[in-house]
């Protein structure tokens, strides 16, 4: 008996200590929240804070309605009609997720420049000089097409997978009771598919406002350059937390939203076995229509920016010693790699708390550490450096005894990087661990106990090994994240280290926009193929 | 007396009525028991607490002279040496039958084992099966290598959670057999629940039955019957009587 009790002892010490570390640096911009303000803030709140949040609403609100628009139709249109390419277009439609959309940013930036594809076409075949105005892309309206463009799946997938769970009967019945297509997709698809849509486009938004990249590129000031700009132009951290905090402030009222208006009904018929909706052939202009809006979509958000890159990675191949460019590779899957597999164990273990211990903590604990992923990348980054130069700070009569130099020494490594990865990403790694504890549930658990086994050893003979499955596409997931992640990595990186994504950053910033472009086809092509190989995944498992 | 169970109550967190009230009883030595009642009567609970699955609020279990739980102590459910058969058989997908059968004898030695995982496949007469995956067996084969895995680590007693409600209606026949000549052999005491009077008629050596988490009655078979016989009666009685007032 006491050994089992210690268990579980163990377990739930690690769970809590866990969801401390993933939490408690966010405490540091609650904390900046009250201290005394200073010249800046209020300069900033006099002048500029409102055009912060007039310009992140545009830019949220004109993604979300876009993102809706486009995620939803073509989400219809696969899942109820028949057309030519439609097999096709089911999957390449995901595609556009797999490009960063900082690197889609400057890639349309260099098609449309003076000196890109576009102006030099018309100029050289046509003869015709254009007003260079006329194709600037650098602006509220820009970031707003980037943004759509590369993010409609998130609205898409997640729609369409819920509308291929349906019963066909739901849409029959409509038919029957005379809507015409219209009024079906308006009376019943749209209502039905709400929590979906809601899902997938608060997904936009919480991407929309973590966003750096692209902002910065485009030179639009949101709260996210600010808070950078304040803390590296002013070197005011105070000022930065304060904005750290309205920026919050912001993503706590997104997430109140998504929540009043997924409402509490569920439209789920997705564990019963339902009769998939059988597809209606499209003839003529209609189905013509179809095919050349999924493919008019399919190629902005993904062939264009691809040709391009492959265009301009031919041109300057060889301009980057490879030796370097592999130096780059390696760091960025050293920590993707590091990061990904210490959030996988510790959702494994959180995981697994939540299923030893009943009772409220155990469930409203990881609950907190989901809000997580919705924290832009900006407010962890204050947040993890302000931790970790006081953590440097009370651990320097360690340093001293050890005979270092310096008194910084853990805020100028790797592991702060690392350590604002797990922060930033453990939601995501956690959602697909808990599935998959969920899915194979407790009785397997039960089973290996009453043969005599503690809780560690079923852990790892039994637990496991069954969410392999869960482990594999988690860490993958995460993966691909964080190799994507810009303003974490570009501002808590130790000095002089590069990855994939802070070099095609600089590259672009430093307008060698065609040497950028080797990088990013790798970050590209690892997150395509990852996303069709998990889309594939899920697609075939048995619901 | 072997086994003594003595006012266990019980319920669910999220609840506010007892799942299980004030239940107690006594198992001898090789008996089978069968727990009968309608859905929702508190059966389940009843083995997920003798498991360890569930801590009681109140009440004792002990098994011989060992407490397994009482006010002040709960044993954790790998140290109870209680074996549980569960209503999907739970069997590991990822180890093959022999794993399964082996995976609670990690305490024999290597050729004890082997000897015992013989022991208990021939006594379920699954000798071909030993290295099939779980999804290769039929259901009735399934639910046999699960008895097995049971039964392998000699458990004091063995638990069985509906285990013919996967089986269609001919195997059920067969396998209701099949598990008391199973459950004879070895030896072994059991509790088993079911909704199904016919199962338990035809397996069990005496029959609890439960209603809204309380024993109704517990008893033999065939005196149970009787019981029921009785309240037929009585039924008609009435019926009859009330269509001779009406007349
Ligand atoms: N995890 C749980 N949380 C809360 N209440 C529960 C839980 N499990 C069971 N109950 C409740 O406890 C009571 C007894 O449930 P139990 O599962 O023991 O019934 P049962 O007799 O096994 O029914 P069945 O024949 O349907 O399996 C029921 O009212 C049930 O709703
Ligand atoms: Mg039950």
């Amino acid at each position: 008996m006491q050994r089992s009790l210690k268990n579980i002892n163990v377990w739930t010490f690690s769970a809590v200590a866990i969801m401390a570390l993933l939490f408690l640096p966010n405490l540091t911009i609650v904390g900046g929240i009250f201290t005394p303000t200073n010249d800046n803030w209020a300069h900033m709140k006099e002048h500029v804070l409102w055009s912060f949040v007039s310009t992140s609403l545009i830019l949220v609100v004109a993604t979300a309605v876009l993102t809706i628009s486009i995620g939803l139709s073509l989400a219809w249109l696969i899942a109820q009609y028949q057309f030519p390419l439609r097999n096709f277009l089911k999957w390449a439609l995901i595609l556009p997720l797999s490009i960063p959309p900082f690197i889609g940013a400057y890639t349309y930036h260099g098609i449309v420049n003076y000196t890109g594809v576009i102006q030099t076409t018309l100029r050289d075949r046509f003869g015709m000089e254009v007003n260079p105005s006329h194709f600037d892309i650098m602006n509220l309206p820009g970031a707003i097409f980037i943004y759509t463009i590369f993010l409609y799946p998130y609205v898409y997938t997640i729609t369409r997978i819920f509308l291929s769970q349906q019963s066909a009967s739901l849409i029959e019945t409509s038919r029957v009771l005379g809507k015409g297509p219209w009024g079906t997709f308006f009376r019943v698809v749209v209502p039905i598919s709400r929590v979906s849509i809601i899902g997938g486009a608060s997904l936009v938004v919480l991407e929309v406002l973590n966003d750096y990249g692209v902002v910065k590129y485009y030179g639009i000031q949101t709260f996210t350059t600010a808070i950078f700009q304040t803390w590296f132009g002013l070197g005011d951290i105070e000022t930065s937390i304060k904005l750290a905090a309205s920026l919050m402030g912001f993503v706590i009222l997104v997430l109140m939203i998504e929540k009043l208006l997924r409402g509490r009904r569920q439209y789920s018929y997705s564990t019963t076995k339902v009769r998939p909706l059988p597809l209606i052939q499209l003839t003529g202009w209609k189905a013509a229509g179809a095919t050349g809006f999924g493919l008019v979509i399919m190629s902005l958000g993904f062939f264009i920016p691809v040709i391009q890159l492959i265009d301009w990675t031919i041109l300057t191949f060889g301009t980057i010693p490879m030796a370097e460019f592999m130096s780059y590779v390696r760091n960025s899957v050293t920590v993707a790699g590091i990061a990904a597999t210490v959030i996988i164990a510790f959702a494994l273990i959180v995981g697994n708390f939540g299923r030893l211990v009943h009772g409220k903590m155990a469930k409203l604990l990881p609950r907190l550490s989901i809000l997580g992923y919705s924290i832009p990348g900006a407010v962890i980054a204050v947040a993890v450096v302000t931790a970790f130069i006081g953590l440097d700070r009370s651990l320097a009569p360690l340093y001293q005894a050890l005979g270092f130099d310096t008194t910084l020494v853990l805020s100028v490594s790797l592991i702060m990087l690392i350590s604002a990865y797990i922060i930033r990403f453990f939601a995501i790694g956690y959602n697909s661990i808990e599935s998959g504890y969920d899915k194979i549930g407790t009785n397997f658990r039960d089973a290996s106990r009453l043969l005599g086994m503690g809780i560690t050893k079923t852990f790892f003979k039994v637990d496991v090994p069954m969410l392999k499955g869960a482990i594999i596409s988690g860490f993958i997931i995460v993966f691909i994240d964080i190799l994507k992640e810009i303003p974490l990595t570009l501002i808590l990186r130790p000095f002089n280290f590069d990855t994939l994504s802070t070099k095609v950053f600089q590259y672009a910033s430093d307008e060698k926009i065609m040497e950028a472009s080797q990088a990013s086809l790798l970050i590209i092509g690892i997150s395509a193929l990852s996303i069709i190989v998990f889309y594939k995944f899920i697609e075939k498992e048995p619901k | 007396m072997f086994i003594s169970i003595d006012n266990v109550c019980f319920s669910y967190s999220n609840t506010k009525t007892a799942a299980l009230d004030q239940f107690s009883m006594t198992i001898e030595k090789g008996e089978v028991i069968s727990i009968l009642g309608p859905s929702g009567s508190g059966k389940s609970t009843v083995l997920r607490l003798l498991a360890g699955l569930e801590k009681p609020e109140d009440g004792s279990f002990n098994i011989q002279e060992t407490v397994i739980f009482n006010e002040k102590k709960f044993l954790q459910p790998e140290k109870r040496g209680i074996g549980m058969v569960f209503q999907d058989y739970a069997l590991f997908p990822h180890m093959t039958v022999a794993e399964n059968i082996m995976f609670g004898l990690f305490r024999f030695k290597k050729a004890a084992k082997q000897e015992r995982l013989q022991e208990v496949l021939e006594l379920v007469e699954l000798e071909g099966f030993a290295d099939r995956y779980p999804y290769q067996l039929s259901g009735g084969q399934q639910q046999r290598v699960a008895i097995a895995r049971a039964i392998a680590p000699k458990p004091h007693l063995i638990l069985l959670d509906e285990p013919f409600s996967n089986l269609d209606a001919e195997l059920q026949g067969k396998i209701r057999k099949e598990l008391r000549d199973i459950l004879k052999k070895a030896d072994i005491t059991s509790v088993f629940v079911t909704h199904d009077e016919n199962d338990a008629h035809a397996i069990a050596d005496r029959i609890v039955k439960l209603k809204d988490g309380k024993i109704e009655v517990i008893g033999r078979p065939c005196d149970i019957l009787n019981i029921n016989r009785q309240a037929v009666v009585e039924a008609v009685a009435l019926v009859e009587q009330r269509d001779m007032m009406s007349v």
